[in-house]
């Protein structure tokens, strides 16, 4: 029992830090049609922003939650900012050039981006690991946790239901949404399709620096960080479905749940879970488990 | 083709290869280093210019590099191989084996979803190569020097003869590589991005032509990965890494898909700057290499090349106007 409680509780917190990180990446590809690889770059900017703003605030004395929020506001904020730059000054000039142009583009936006973190913050680890250790620990299933890993679980709640909120319940939401099925026709309807575009990139930059900003306290916050997290993000938003919110969310389920199980129960092949999970997704349903059907053009 | 022409783009390979071969022995030390480790990135660029063609960004091509320099190494090693002809061959037999064998499952895939998961099995290939203590960890393996053919060459000599292998094994694998394209199955390649289901409606497998272009792509780099193990005598599990496919996809997209040639040219820009930047920018050498790809993507998104036949047609035109003209100029 108490293998099967630990394997729940720390699938479900390794599903919801998933789905924190995927959920901007999979909200970008559905309005832009666009993989952000620099998103993993937005992630340890995110990070590292948040390793700062954590150590600035414990410096002044401020208590955990003020600390948190400093860390989030300037992330989010960080985020927003590069978001729009990169969008306005290179994003925006690529719509309609080929698949593979548009990829290496992000790529190369990484690249600055992964660099410039280096310069700026140097090329040693750093921590921040104040707010999860004043945080505590809880007892589950008689095992101990750190009550930091577990509000992580809510936080990312929170943030699916303001996303699915946003999306479905608003009127821009509705415009990004109109946006994603057709833009030419959303456009003629008087929706400023290049605004929604550049909001969504936005916003899809914030929520990956707010997800590096909330792992920060839990890792060793180091240069190179962001390349894994951009392959177990697609992992995530792919099993799902591309662009598909509801689909992140189930992807970041299957494939916690399968980390957890093999981390406990079959330590030796727990690097490859989220990959197997992802081939054996793909060989049954190529385009995600719930990605729209697409017509073929010929 | 009613008569057989003759193919320019053979012809100006075995050209280059007879200059640099003939040049070898004048150049300085450094260039001849710079030429073999630029031929091996050719090599394997050449490959994911294929891959390109058919419309298919790898960002795990560095799996075959790391199959190609590892297969050197090991048998350099556990069996004693010297022989340059013999390891290389075998490196691009193992690397086309594995490629074989993924592409089976890669060839359904396309777009961003052949990109991560070429990326993927890469990382993991990685992961696995800085563990095991066969591939010497993360300090990786030394190579010996090398015999061709039972010829033994020993300190300046065998850079010599290393340089003049690597040019001739990239001639050999960049005219088997145009053979191909040129071929009826090799221009489906280009098809295959163009338009799958009308390839399919004429009855190819698009399948099957991916499968083939992945095969290919990992062959040559396979054999690219072998030739720079041999140039650096060193291999270690960075020729996984994802950078070393990142150096590749710059190779192509800096010189342009016109030819098999092209890759040569961008290999070769990107050891000088790697060289240049690495002394005047040591630790922003990332975002120099990233700043150069924005650019091109932004500017000159079909490469360096494309300058280069602008130049030639316009030379051309200007050539043809005025053999046009003169008749006219006698009259006047």
């Amino acid at each position: 029992l108490g293998t099967f409680s630990a394997i729940i509780v720390d699938a479900v917190s390794f599903a919801a830090w998933l789905f924190l990180v995927a959920v901007g990446l999979t909200l970008v590809f559905g309005v832009l049609r666009l993989l952000n690889i620099a998103h993993g770059a937005f992630y340890s900017v995110g990070a590292y922003v948040g390793v700062y703003a954590i150590g600035a605030s414990v410096s002044l004395g401020w208590g955990t939650a003020l600390q948190l929020v400093t860390a989030l506001a300037a992330a989010s904020l960080a985020g927003m900012l590069i978001g729009l730059l990169v969008e306005r000054c290179v994003l925006k000039r690529l719509y309609g050039y080929p698949e593979p142009l548009v990829l290496i583009a992000t790529y190369a936006l990484f690249l600055v981006l992964d660099d410039l973190t280096k310069m700026v913050w140097g090329g040693q680890s750093l921590y921040a690991t104040q707010p999860r250790d004043s945080l505590g620990q809880i007892g589950i299933g008689g095992l101990q946790y750190p009550v930091y890993d577990i509000a992580l679980i809510a936080v990312s709640l929170i943030v699916a239901v303001a996303v699915w909120y946003t999306l479905n319940r608003t009127r821009i939401g509705r415009c990004v949404t109109a946006v994603v099925f057709d833009s030419e026709i959303s456009a003629a309807m008087g929706i400023y399709v290049g605004r929604i575009k550049t909001g969504t990139f936005v916003v899809g930059a914030a929520l990956g620096a707010v997800a590096g900003a909330l792992t920060a306290p839990k890792i060793a916050v180091s240069p190179g960080m962001g390349v894994e997290v951009i392959v177990v993000a697609f992992a995530v938003v792919v099993v799902g479905g591309l662009g598909s919110i509801p689909g992140a969310l189930l992807g970041a389920a299957i494939i916690g749940l399968a980390r957890a199980v093999t981390a406990h129960l079959f330590p030796e092949i727990e690097v490859f879970a989220v990959y197997l999970v992802m081939a054996g997704v793909l060989a049954v349903r190529p385009l995600g488990l719930l990605a729209p059907a697409e017509v073929r053009r010929i | 083709m009613n008569a057989r022409r003759i193919d320019w783009t053979i012809v100006a390979l075995i050209i280059i290869a007879l200059l640099a071969t003939m040049t070898a022995s004048v150049v300085p030390n450094w260039i001849r280093y710079l030429g073999q480790v630029a031929a091996s990135t050719a090599l394997a660029s050449v490959g994911v210019m294929v891959l390109l063609r058919a419309g298919l960004l790898s960002f795990g091509q560095g799996l075959f590099y790391f199959v190609g320099g590892y297969a050197v190494a090991l048998m350099n090693r556990y069996a004693g191989v010297t022989d340059a002809f013999a390891v290389v061959l075998v490196a691009a037999f193992g690397a086309g084996l594995v490629a074989a064998v993924l592409g089976i499952c890669l060839a359904g895939y396309r777009g961003i979803f052949f990109s991560m998961l070429t990326l993927a099995v890469s990382m993991v290939m990685f992961g696995i190569a800085t563990k095991l203590r066969l591939f010497g960890g993360s300090d990786g393996l030394n190579i010996g020097l090398m015999s061709y053919f039972g010829y033994r060459p020993r300190g300046p000599q065998a850079q010599w003869a290393g340089f003049v292998f690597s040019i001739w094994i990239w001639t050999a694998f960049a005219i088997a590589t145009h053979i191909f394209l040129r071929s009826r199955f090799g221009r489906l390649v280009q098809a295959v991005a163009d338009n799958e289901i009308r390839v399919e409606y004429l009855g190819y497998s698009v399948r099957k032509v991916v499968w083939a272009a992945y095969l290919a792509a990992g062959v040559l780099a396979g054999a690219g990965g072998a030739l720079a193990g041999l140039s650096a005598r060193h291999v270690d599990a960075q020729f996984a890494y994802w950078t070393t496919a990142g150096d590749f996809i710059f190779v192509v997209l800096l010189s342009g898909q016109a030819s098999v040639i092209s890759p040569a040219i961008g290999a070769f820009v990107l050891e000088m700057l790697r060289s240049y930047a690495s002394a005047l920018f040591p630790d922003q050498w990332q975002s120099v290499f990233g700043g150069m790809m924005l650019a091109i993507v932004l500017f000159l998104p079909a490469g360096l090349d494309r300058l280069i036949i602008l130049a030639w047609r316009m030379i051309r035109k200007v050539h043809a106007r005025s053999a046009n003209s003169l008749p006219q100029g006698t009259l006047s």
